[in-house]
This record gives structure tokens, C-alpha cells and sequence, in this order.
């Protein structure tokens, strides 16, 4: 990335030289460029002082770990305080050399949790697994915040993550969301802690990127749906619903600003359509209903992300096809068509099932033919490689899995390659005659 | 104002960190500073390890399963409660000779303002309802032969702190 950089930096100066662009303006792309990536200014000393800080603070963690039961309780707490007060005042006042400050915020970082650890050691403090991650990640985010750089925010963030999905997949503990077997759910509070550790994951990610903590949070909520939480859903048809109205919500919020492409989450939509077409096997719900039925709050959510993703699509720009009004119909038609899919699992029967495998195909290969298209009019050859690579993946797909015997696969491959071979004959001459066009 | 960076508002974080272990502490020292008396604990302990603490031997008591008096029976109640500890009788003999070894007696969400009644949370764990102490877990070097104490082998010494919450003292091997 530093590369790109560099390179964005010499063409820039070249074109202030050459004349095309003012200084000014060169200075002023470069810098909204690297503002858009937090570590776009970082050098490799940098990074060398990161992994320094990490070293040493994990090193004095262990020989803390190690129990240095030579030395008396009060003397070790109060070296650990000395400790603590000299290296975030270190970090304080070195905040303008970054070679020693990126270091000591890393040490200052872990600080908390070597505290927590060396307290537990010395009073024998044992019980909830997660109480001590929360009270490192309470402890930590004000010093990450207020720091002018991300490593801190981004471990904190990090950490704040973990903690949601280790915490709430457990059935014991504060943050616990999974019933014990056979006791009483979990109490509604555990709930309001859990969004509030979401919220406080999402709202110390630094930068303006928004893509991977909604990403998690799309996945953790999903995740809740299928264990055993007060918002469990069970039946087949709700699961679809559930994960496809996810998925397209992540891509409609997770992308679609200047400074972020919808990768993931595109990648993540098409996984999902790329999964449905496999209910052409499918022989009832004997997989999903094995644990009850699906909770009156799980229902009710996966109606309201039904709700949402849909009015998403019909009121936001879609972030499916690349920008631009010729693809924004058929970018909203499809992912509209991919949550209501899921309709055809409401008692289904092997009939439907198999039309929703048949519907999910032609959802990609729709997309696949859509974004060659727009991949051959706008010149990105990405988008052309992502329609072939969609296409091909679900032609090799249905070959091995539905033809079967090598006879019937050898046609089909054949059908195919033709059937590629007269797309890009119809994409060379329409590129041909868009070149012309600009000519006369 | 910019806050990125603002030494001041920094300080200010920090002095809030160093606040609240001076805090910690000092409440962990004072509670546990009291003259109830020690007493012994059957243990059943495993040797696990702690990355962020050392090294510590986990235990599990005979009065993890309270089941005498109104203690719960069934699987769904969980959460906090007291438990009883009482001399019954039972003996060990320790390198200091015999001691006594509690018992769980009795359960009560609002118990009667006597000795011997401790703060417990019942969890769930594989098997069943199990209550927890807060004394799980007893630190040690990593050198030291206890870390391999087998199930029975060892008792802990243990009082109760201001807040009828159990300390762990020690731990002892039986002779």
C-alpha cells in the first residue's frame, strides 16, 4: 500500500511539473488520499515499533505470569502502578516521535490487562472469564480514542469484538446470550450489555470505514439466530430470510463511498445466493428443526430485517453493480429477488425448493452476465474477471454436482465454453462499436 | 479543540487507569482484613494455566454441589445465592495436624445476618448446576510441586472477607 502511495505522490508532481495540475492541488489530492487510510502514513519504523511495544508487553506479561512469589504483595502492586504512570507519561510526552510513542502505546495498551492479571494472581480472584477482557477494553478505549494514532483503537476494537462473541456464545457470565440446557434464558439485560460492547467495537474502529464492524456485527447477529438465545429462529424458510436480508444490508451500509469497495460484503452476498442454489437437495427442514421451534423474538426479527433490507433496496442505491444509473434498476432488481427468494421455503416442499435453487442460479448468472457487460462499457476489466469468475464457478458447480456421469459433463462444458465464446464475440463487437461512436 | 492527541486529556485517561488499581487494591487489601476465622475445604482440584496470570491450579469443592437444607435442586436455578458452611465433624490431617473441614449446610437468597453464610453464583456446567465462590482458582509459581496436586490431595484455607465473600488463603497438602 505504501507503494501506491509513493507512486500516487511522483505522478502527482509530475503533473503539478508537467503543468496540468497546480502544486496546490497535486498536495492537496495527495493529502485527502492518504487521510482516507489511517496508515497510509506510516513507515516501517513504524510498524517495527508496533511489533517492539507488543514484544515487551507480552514479555512482561508472561514474567509477571511466571508468579514472582519472592516479592510481597504491596511491593508489586505498587511497581506495577510506577510502571503503569511512567510509560503512559512516556507515551505522553514522546506523543511527537512516533518511533518511541508507537511502542509505549502499545505497551500502555496491554497495561490494564496485565494489571487485572497481576491482581487475580496476588488475591486468588477467580469467576467470570469475561468480566476481566470488558474491564481491560472500559479501561483502555479512553487513552485509544484520544490517541492521535489507530494501533490502539484498532486492538481496542478488536478486543471489544472478541469479547461480544466469546461472551455471548457462552451460557455462563455476564455477557452470556446461549441458555444453559434446560434452565431459564438468559436474563434481558445481558442483551443491553451485549449492543452496548457492539456499539463500543463499532465506534472505536478508526477511520471512516465502516465495512468490517458491520461486517461482524451482521455475522454476531446472525450467529445469535442460530444458537440457542432468546432470538432463535429454526425453520429453514427464516434462516434464508434472515441471512439473506443480512447480507444485503451489509452491502448496502458496509460500501459504497468513495474510499471503500463493497468486497467483502459482495463477496459475502454472492457466497449466500452461491449456497441457496444447493436446496435443489434439499429434503425437508430435518437439519434445522431438531431444537424446538423458532422463538416469538427471533420471528419477529427476521421480519424486521425482511423490512429493512428490502426498503434498503427500493430507497438506496445499490452497491451490487458499479455505480451508475444503466445498472441501478438491475443491481436493486437482483438483490430484491435474492431475499424473496426465501419465500419458497415457507412450506416447502421438494417442488419449491428445487425452483428456489433454480432461481438462485439465475440470480448469478444473471449477475454474471450484467457485470460483464458493464465491465466491457465502462473498460474495468475487474468487473469483467468477476462476471466470468461467477459464471464459471457455477458452471463447474452444476456439472459436478447435478450432471454427474463425464458424458452429460463433457456436453455441458461444451455448451458453456460456446455460449462464452459467442458472449465475448457480442462484448468485443459492442465495445467496437462504442470506440466508433466516439470516433465520429 | 482538538482532542487527538491533547496531552492534558491523555493525562487525564491515565490518571483515571492508575485511579481505579490504587482503588482495586486498596478495597481487595481492606476487605479481606478481617478477624473471622480460617477454616479448610475439601478440594477436587486440575492443573490448567493462565497466560495473563501464571500459573494456577483450578478447584472444585465438595460445597460446589450444595445439596442439603432449601439448597436448589432443580437444573433452571441459577444466579446468586448464600450458602451455609458448617463444622459437621468432618477431619483431615494436615502437616499442622488435624483440622476441620466444612460443609454446605443450607441455601438462601436472604439469609439471616450470622456467620457462616457466604456469597455464591450458581452456573451451569456440564453435568449440572454448580455453585462458584469466586476461590476457583489458587495462584502459584510455576515451579512450585502443588501446580500437581491431584484431586483430594489438597484442602484450602479459606475465611470469610467484610462482604461475605469466601478468600482463598492457601492451599494444603494433607498428610
Amino acid at each position: 500500500m505504501a507503494s501506491y502511495y509513493k507512486k500516487l505522490k511522483a505522478d502527482l508532481e509530475a503533473s503539478a511539473g508537467a503543468g496540468i495540475i497546480t502544486p496546490e492541488q497535486a498536495a492537496a489530492v495527495y493529502e485527502r488520499a492518504l487521510s482516507l487510510s489511517p496508515f497510509a502514513s506510516f513507515k516501517a519504523a513504524h510498524w517495527i515499533g508496533a511489533a517492539a511495544g507488543l514484544f515487551v508487553a507480552l514479555g512482561v506479561i508472561l514474567i509477571v505470569a511466571s508468579n514472582w512469589d519472592r516479592i510481597d504483595a504491596a511491593t508489586k502492586m505498587f511497581a506495577f502502578l510506577l510502571l503503569f504512570a511512567g510509560v503512559g507519561e512516556a507515551a505522553i510526552r514522546l506523543d511527537d516521535k512516533p518511533t518511541a510513542a508507537v511502542p509505549l502505546e502499545m505497551i500502555w495498551f496491554f497495561m490494564p490487562i496485565l494489571g487485572i492479571g497481576l491482581y487475580a494472581q496476588i488475591f486468588n480472584l477467580s469467576g467470570d472469564p469475561v468480566r476481566p477482557y470488558l474491564l481491560w477494553a472500559a479501561l483502555a478505549s479512553p487513552a485509544a480514542l484520544l490517541s492521535r494514532r489507530p494501533f490502539a483503537a484498532y486492538l481496542c476494537s478488536a478486543l471489544l469484538f472478541f469479547t461480544l462473541y466469546y461472551g455471548t456464545l457462552s451460557s455462563n457470565g455476564v455477557l452470556a446470550l446461549t441458555a444453559a440446557r434446560a434452565a431459564d434464558p438468559q436474563p434481558l439485560w445481558h442483551w443491553g450489555l451485549a449492543l452496548a460492547v457492539l456499539a463500543g467495537g463499532a465506534a472505536l474502529f478508526p477511520g471512516r470505514k465502516l465495512s468490517l464492524p458491520l461486517g461482524a456485527s451482521v455475522v454476531w447477529l446472525f450467529v445469535m439466530m442460530l444458537a440457542d438465545t432468546a432470538v432463535k429462529v429454526r425453520s429453514s424458510a427464516l434462516i434464508l430470510l434472515s441471512g439473506m436480508s443480512l447480507a444485503v444490508l451489509w452491502l448496502t451500509y458496509g460500501s459504497g463511498r468513495d474510499d471503500e469497495k463493497p468486497g467483502l460484503p459482495l463477496k459475502v452476498w454472492l457466497g449466500a445466493v452461491y449456497f441457496t442454489t444447493f436446496f435443489w437437495h434439499y429434503r425437508g427442514d430435518e437439519f434445522a428443526n431438531r431444537s424446538a421451534a423458532d422463538s416469538a423474538a427471533g420471528g419477529g426479527l427476521a421480519w424486521l430485517l425482511f423490512a429493512g433490507a428490502l426498503l434498503s433496496v427500493v430507497f438506496r442505491p445499490q452497491n451490487l453493480l458499479p455505480a451508475g444509473a444503466r445498472d441501478e434498476m438491475a443491481g436493486k432488481v437482483l438483490l430484491a429477488a435474492s431475499i424473496l427468494c426465501s419465500f419458497l421455503l415457507f412450506d416447502a416442499n421438494e417442488a419449491t425448493a428445487k425452483g428456489l435453487a433454480i432461481a438462485a442460479n439465475l440470480l448469478l448468472a444473471a449477475f454474471g452476465t450484467v457485470s460483464i457487460l458493464s465491465g466491457a462499457r465502462d473498460s474495468s476489466e475487474k468487473q469483467i474477471n468477476l462476471g466470468v469468475a461467477v459464471l464459471t464457478i457455477l458452471a463447474v458447480t452444476r456439472f459436478v454436482d447435478i450432471f454427474g456421469s463425464m458424458l452429460r459433463s463433457g456436453m455441458a462444458f461444451i455448451v458453456t465454453g460456446l455460449a462464452f465464446g459467442a458472449l465475448a464475440y457480442f462484448v468485443n463487437k459492442g465495445r467496437k462499436a462504442l470506440i466508433e461512436s466516439v470516433k465520429k | 479543540m482538538n482532542w487527538k492527541g491533547n496531552a492534558l486529556y491523555l493525562r487525564l485517561a491515565l490518571g483515571a487507569q492508575l485511579l481505579f488499581f490504587a482503588a482495586w487494591g486498596g478495597w481487595l487489601f481492606a476487605s479481606r482484613n478481617t478477624d473471622s476465622p480460617e477454616f479448610y475445604l475439601a478440594t477436587e482440584p486440575v492443573d490448567p494455566r493462565d497466560l495473563f496470570s501464571g500459573t494456577y491450579v483450578a478447584l472444585n469443592y465438595e460445597i460446589s454441589r450444595p445439596k442439603l437444607g432449601r439448597c436448589p435442586r432443580r437444573t433452571r436455578d441459577l444466579g446468586s445465592l448464600f450458602v451455609k458452611l458448617e463444622d459437621k465433624g468432618g477431619k483431615a490431617l494436615t502437616p499442622a495436624g488435624e483440622v476441620a473441614l466444612y460443609e454446605a449446610t443450607d441455601c438462601h437468597s436472604n439469609p439471616p445476618q450470622e456467620p457462616g453464610w457466604v456469597k455464591a453464583e450458581m452456573i451451569y456446567r456440564f453435568g449440572g448446576p454448580v455453585a462458584t465462590y469466586g476461590i476457583e482458582r489458587f495462584y502459584l509459581n510455576e515451579n512450585d510441586p502443588r501446580k500437581d496436586a491431584r484431586s483430594g490431595t489438597v484442602l484450602a484455607k479459606v475465611k470469610i472477607d467484610r462482604n461475605r465473600s469466601l478468600v482463598l488463603l492457601d492451599l494444603v497438602e494433607k498428610n
